[in-house]
């Protein structure tokens, strides 16, 4: 029998592979969570776009048009509900379920699940982000051109990992799965309003307190990397980042697979 | 090398105040299969689950596969030969049956094919169901196919058959047999007597967090030595002291005869009711069922819990 510990890499991402799979068909047939983290930022953004196809440019908007801003601001949100709304409340319900359980009584490594999950999230995020942008050119918001791409990717991934992050280091920290949505909405919502979200916010002082926060920073770094000079804003990815490793760090110490752990 | 598939030795465990697991110690050969019984919070999945890794242990020796389970760096090869049915249901519920065998069978170096293991538990047609859309005992069954889709060499099942109807619980127990005959260790725990009366090779007796009695089916708690039991229901117009051997006063309105000797008994009873012209009704002889065993072992435990409820 073949009892050697070394791994090699194609089994790896062979098992990669079948894991992000089976993520995406549980995640595309699951009506709540393919509504909330998908159709509603669609929604959103047909709406704006509906409202504010007309508004030219000024300060208002940081000198983009209503609409340049809000495609922006709603991928950040599209974002957040993949990445952090979606683990913490699913990763909750799993574990209360005893699902997370029977994964750990596999021999499936618990990185591959975690990573499996993760590249589920970006690649749900990838999608809504792009039917965003797409949505907003319909109502005339210009599509990124090539020298945009690698900061737009770089932030979506670094995004996307770090409210990933957020999200285990969150759904490590509920302990009752009934109360995770109300839980994750509770802290998100006044969260995405003061961060301009929603509406551009115009006090330096709630600026100032914000930018230290994960939600402004990657609205921030979106703006930049979409609409305006493509540069990386190095000092807002920084500020998630630290976030993102937070987030990292109370998952791996509390984070429980057992709905009754000992 | 003839040591036990799982050897425990001393084994404790609690869960604060709560002593859950006290001193046990049993061994399960290869090819065997051991049924772990016991009341309610007996101990019996806390064993298990220290056995399958998922908790820790506070003092005693586990072997199970020549592995620790407590040992994190060797768990995922623990994994790889063990399948593992859990007490409580779990499973994906917007997958189909299929998808959610043939997900697991990817985690595992050396799967079973995955059309004969949903063939095994019965759930052939019901591949493309949504497991949200099974019954309870359709879940249970596709758990079982979870727990054996790695090809293990040991199978640990937490209450296997709860929920199964009579047919599915016979065709579950023609599936275990086919296991064990085919070299799978099997440690089951299970509330059904019957189950571990046709079943097991082997039962221990769990009660009150200690093993209280071990043997076969057929010996536990010296049921084979134990006297003979004939019931018949008193003739009309008797009363039990007319009877020509010591009887037990009626119970559900059945006299109750203990022997050692049950042929020669027999006769005196028949011999004595044909000449008074009348019949022994309903008449029996049996030893103590399984179930009278295992009620007399653990009667301690349930005596225990009865002081507890009435207590004000
Ligand atoms: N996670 C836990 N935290 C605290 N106490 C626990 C936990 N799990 C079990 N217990 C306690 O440990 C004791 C043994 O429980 P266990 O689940 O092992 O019993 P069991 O024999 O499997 O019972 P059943 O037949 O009802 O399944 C019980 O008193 C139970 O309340
Ligand atoms: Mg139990």
């Amino acid at each position: 029998m073949n009892t050697t510990t070394h791994r090699p890499l194609h089994r790896d991402l062979t098992l990669l592979r079948h894991q992000i799979r089976y993520e995406q068909l549980s995640f595309w047939r699951n009506p709540q969570s393919a509504f909330f983290t998908f159709v509603f930022p669609v929604v959103i953004i047909t709406i704006f776009g509906a409202l504010f196809h007309d508004v030219p440019a000024g300060p208002y908007f940081q000198g983009l048009s209503a609409l340049q801003y809000y495609v922006c601001t709603i991928a950040g949100l599209s974002v957040l509900g993949s990445c952090y709304s979606q683990l913490a409340i699913v990763l909750s319900t799993r574990r209360q379920d005893g699902i997370l359980k029977r994964v750990r009584a596999t021999p499936l490594p618990s990185s591959m699940y975690f990573i499996g999950l993760l590249a589920h999230c970006i690649m749900v995020s990838v999608v809504t982000v792009s039917l965003i942008v797409g949505i907003g050119s319909l109502f005339g918001v210009p599509l990124p051109g090539h020298a945009q791409w690698p900061a737009i990717v770089v932030t979506l991934v670094l995004g996307a990992a770090s409210f990933c992050a957020l999200g285990v280091g969150v759904a490590s920290l509920i302990r009752n799965a009934e109360a995770a949505p109300a839980v994750v909405q509770f802290v998100l919502f006044p969260l995405l309003f003061v961060s301009g979200t929603y509406l551009p916010i115009q006090s330096d002082l709630l600026n100032g307190i914000t930018s230290a926060l994960p939600v402004k920073p990657f609205n921030e770094s979106l703006l930049g990397a979409f609409a305006r000079d493509a540069d990386l804003a190095w000092q807002n990815l920084g500020v998630l980042l630290l976030w993102g490793a937070a987030g990292a760090v109370v998952a791996i110490r509390r984070f429980r697979w057992d709905p009754r752990p000992s | 090398m003839t040591s036990g598939a799982v050897v425990v030795a001393d084994l404790h465990k609690s869960y604060g105040a709560v002593d859950a697991v006290r001193d046990v110690s049993f061994t399960v050969e290869q090819g065997e299969i051991l049924a772990l019984l016991g009341p309610n919070g007996a101990g019996k999945s806390t064993t298990l689950e220290i056995l399958e890794g998922f908790r820790t242990r506070d003092a005693g020796r586990v072997d199970v596969l020549g592995i620790d389970p407590g040992d994190r760096a060797t768990g995922r090869e623990l994994r790889e030969r063990i399948g593992l049915v859990l007490q409580d249901i779990a499973v994906e519920p917007y997958l189909t049956v299929r998808e959610t065998v043939a997900r697991n069978a990817g985690y595992y170096r050396s799967p079973r094919d995955v059309d004969e293991v949903i063939g095994l538990v019965d759930l052939a047609g019901l591949e493309r169901r949504k497991v949200r859309t099974l019954s309870g005992g359709q879940k249970r069954r596709l758990d079982l196919a979870l727990g054996m889709i790695g090809n293990p060499r040991l199978l640990f099942l937490d209450e296997p058959t709860t929920g199964f109807d009579p047919g599915a619980r016979r065709s579950a127990w023609q599936l275990v047999r086919n296991l064990r005959d085919a070299g799978t260790t099997i440690l089951l725990t299970t509330h059904y007597l019957e189950e571990a009366q046709v079943l097991a090779d082997r039962v221990a007796v769990m009660s009150g967090g200690t093993i209280v009695s071990e043997g076969t089916p057929s010996t536990l708690g010296g049921r084979d030595s134990a006297l003979a039991r004939i019931r018949f229901a008193l003739p009309e117009g008797c009363t039990a002291a007319e009877l020509p051997v010591a009887a037990a006063v009626p119970d559900e309105g059945l006299v109750t005869v203990q022997t050692r000797e049950p042929t020669a008994t027999l006769r005196q009873l028949t011999g004595w009711a044909l000449r008074r012209g009348s019949v022994l009704d309903r008449l029996t002889v049996d030893r103590p069922s399984l179930e009278d065993v295992y009620l007399r072992l653990t009667e301690r435990d349930v005596a225990e819990r009865t002081m507890d409820g009435s207590a004000r």
